[in-house]
């Protein structure tokens, strides 16, 4: 097993070739799963996939979740999001299988919130299969779970897939845009970053533009945006949403009426994006969006 | 049957012979061959040398193994190949074997002993049935270990506490090794998830940043989409503008121009229809076409009666003019009296009728 993680690339591809199915065969512990994530290319070289994915289909529910924790790492990986690509469709029957268990226990959730995890890091590269498999509907559902982790997966996928264009559309037309707008006050920062990202992605197609503004996003952002941090630590775990935010309301603010709503506000985002304490990308941000607030013909 | 135990002498057997042949391996009939005899009496005499019984396993042998009822090919195979071989070989005895001639006809050949004393001979064979009945066969006992016999001396020895080695002392080393393993090995493991962990985060702020970059990308994509369509719509609109103006300036050049044309072609037709004469007075027309030629027709007419009451005078003028001519001629030619003609008028000679003749032959149509 040392051999595994010391030399990943040479003795793992016989170590995964026989011991690995074998492994898999019965009930996998917790501290296989932390070896076979070493595994990682020898895993895609040994073209164990198959089998994996039938596994996904076991009946015991500990190794169904470590097939997903090793999927969901190996989908980290560019190499590995590639070839699960052919696996996003299943994925996606699974996560509708969850939908219609709807089961109580905390594995299934860990379950399915690893499974998100997978299909969102697979969409990050191409975000096609997952919308052919009507994925957008199916998040949009997974947003108003219980669970914060399961909200922040699917809000984090739907972000992946908001990136094509097919994406965006889908997200107006599945009205989704409320709930999303809720989920900005969500408890969860992930569950809100996620959330502002998504809006940040709709907001620049014109329908999406109308949207927003209908259901008065504006103020929700600008509050999220004008919220100071002192510490560090807490600024650096806020970066993404301010982020998202900023460019949320640059692209907002290309349509008259989001202008004109922002062009009171500018003090604000003037201030923010001139703060020397700020990081280099939030006060890029910023004035991006005094720049597309301020833009005369 | 005769057991082999070598010590029966049964005087006349051949046919025990041919049975024991058959039935005995060969090795047995020969030894047995080798012990039969002849005595100076001529009789068969059997002896051997006692010799002991040969050994043969107490036990029952053990079970040949389960083979189906059919045993090896082989050995179906050989077997029949041995019974193959002694049907041969008796054949063959039984062909070698003189026998004497055929009888002839009539007679019958029949066996008869010649021997000094008779024998009943039959077939029947007498035949004694002892019965000895040995213990059933018992399966073999496991042998017995192999205990060798002690041997060499005994010799003890105690190992007290502390005398051999210490412990604590060796075994340091060894739980160094183990120890150091597996803090190694923990280590790695720390080290690699801290590993992961960061390259997690980094990702994570990759991701971030990426999502950021790709929303500025996508929204000023979309930004210049929009500007391209709107700049597209526009000159759409005023190449539209255009062609309608252009339109409109050729519709009012060729209203102009056939104004323009057309402006005397009134004029023109009225002149030229008039020239035509389609516009025409009826009364005048009437006047023209009707009164006019009927006048002149009449003024013709007169004309041509009075131009013929002309003429006609002028004919007979000339023609009474020339019958006075003559007339004067003839009186003339008769008479040469100058003074005769009362009639004619002082006229200077011939002359004057010409004259007259051409005054009355002038068609002069004089206003009448």
């Amino acid at each position: 097993m040392a051999g595994a993680l010391t030399d990943p690339t040479l003795a793992p591809v016989a170590f995964g070739r026989r011991a690995v199915p074998q492994l898999f065969g019965d009930l996998l512990q917790p501290e296989t799963r932390t070896r076979l994530r070493a595994l990682g290319q020898a895993l895609l070289a040994s073209c164990l996939l198959p089998p994996l994915s039938q596994l996904l289909d076991d009946s015991s529910s500990s190794c169904r979740r470590s097939v997903h924790c090793v999927l969901s790492r190996l989908a980290r990986l560019p190499a590995g999001a590639a070839a699960l690509l052919s696996l996003v469709p299943k994925l996606m029957l699974k996560l509708r299988e969850h939908e219609e268990h709807e089961e109580e226990h905390e594995e299934e959730h860990e379950e399915e919130v690893l499974l998100l995890s997978t299909i969102s890091s697979c969409s990050r590269l191409d975000a096609l299969p997952a919308l052919a498999s009507d994925g957008v509907s199916l998040l949009g559902r997974k947003l108003s779970h219980r669970s914060p982790y399961i909200r922040r997966e699917a809000a984090g996928a739907l972000m992946a897939l908001s990136v094509c264009e097919d994406g965006r559309r889908q997200v107006c037309e599945e009205a989704l845009l409320p709930v999303l707008v809720r989920l900005l006050q969500d408890e969860d920062m992930e569950v809100q970053a996620n959330a502002a990202g998504v809006i940040m992605y709709t907001g620049i197609i014109t329908a999406g533009k109308q949207r927003c503004l209908d259901l008065n996003v504006v103020p929700v952002l600008l509050d999220l945006v004008s919220r100071e941090e002192q510490e560090e630590e807490e600024r650096r775990r806020r970066k993404a949403l301010v982020m998202y935010s900023l460019r949320a309301l640059s692209s907002l603010a290309e349509a008259p009426a989001g202008r004109r709503l922002l062009l009171e506000q500018l003090p604000l985002l003037v201030r923010r994006s001139e703060a020397a304490e700020e990081d280099q990308d939030v006060r890029r941000a910023a004035q991006t969006a005094v720049r597309v607030i301020t833009w005369t013909p | 049957m005769e057991q082999l135990c070598g010590t029966d002498m049964v005087p006349n057997i051949p046919n025990v012979l041919q049975r024991s042949l058959q039935s005995y391996s060969k090795q047995r009939c020969l030894s047995l061959l080798r012990r039969g005899q002849r005595d100076p009496n001529g009789n068969y005499i059997f002896s051997s040398r006692p010799r002991p019984v040969e050994t043969r396993s107490k036990f029952r042998e053990p079970p040949p193994e389960q083979y189906p009822a059919q045993p090896d090919p082989a050995e179906v195979q050989r077997q029949q190949e041995n019974r193959r071989r002694a049907i041969a070989r008796k054949r063959a005895r039984e062909e070698l074997r003189t026998r004497s001639a055929e009888a002839l006809r009539g007679r019958r050949h029949i066996d008869v002993q010649t021997e000094n004393y008779l024998e009943e001979l039959g077939d029947l064979i007498v035949a004694t049935d002892i019965e000895c009945q040995t213990d059933a066969f018992l399966d073999r006992p496991a042998s017995p270990l192999f205990i060798p016999a002690k041997s060499g001396k005994d010799v003890e020895t105690q190992i007290e506490e502390g005398e051999l080695f210490d412990f604590d002392r060796e075994v340091q080393p060894v739980l160094e090794v183990l120890v150091g393993k597996t803090m190694e090995q923990s280590l790695l493991e720390v080290m690699e998830e801290e590993e992961l962990a960061c390259l997690r985060a980094q990702q994570r702020a990759f991701e971030e940043l990426r999502n950021n970059e790709l929303a500025e990308v996508l929204r000023l994509q979309e930004q210049e989409r929009r500007h391209r369509e709107e700049k597209e719509r526009r000159i759409a609109q005023q190449k539209e503008v255009l062609k309608k103006e252009k339109e409109i300036a050729e519709k009012i050049a060729a209203r102009a121009y056939t104004k323009q044309f057309f402006s005397d072609l009134l004029p023109n037709v009225f002149t030229s229809l008039r020239s035509h004469g389609y516009f025409y007075d009826p009364v005048e027309k009437d006047i023209e076409t009707n009164f006019l030629p009927w006048l002149m027709v009449e003024v013709n007419n007169s004309l041509e009666r009075r131009y013929t009451a002309r003429n006609l005078l002028d004919n007979i003028i000339h023609d009474a003019v020339h019958k006075r001519l003559e007339m004067c001629r003839d009186t003339r030619s008769k008479s040469p009296d100058p003074g005769l003609n009362p009639r004619s008028s002082s006229l200077p000679g011939r002359t004057q009728p010409v004259r007259l003749s051409g005054l009355i032959n002038d068609r002069h149509v004089a206003p009448v």
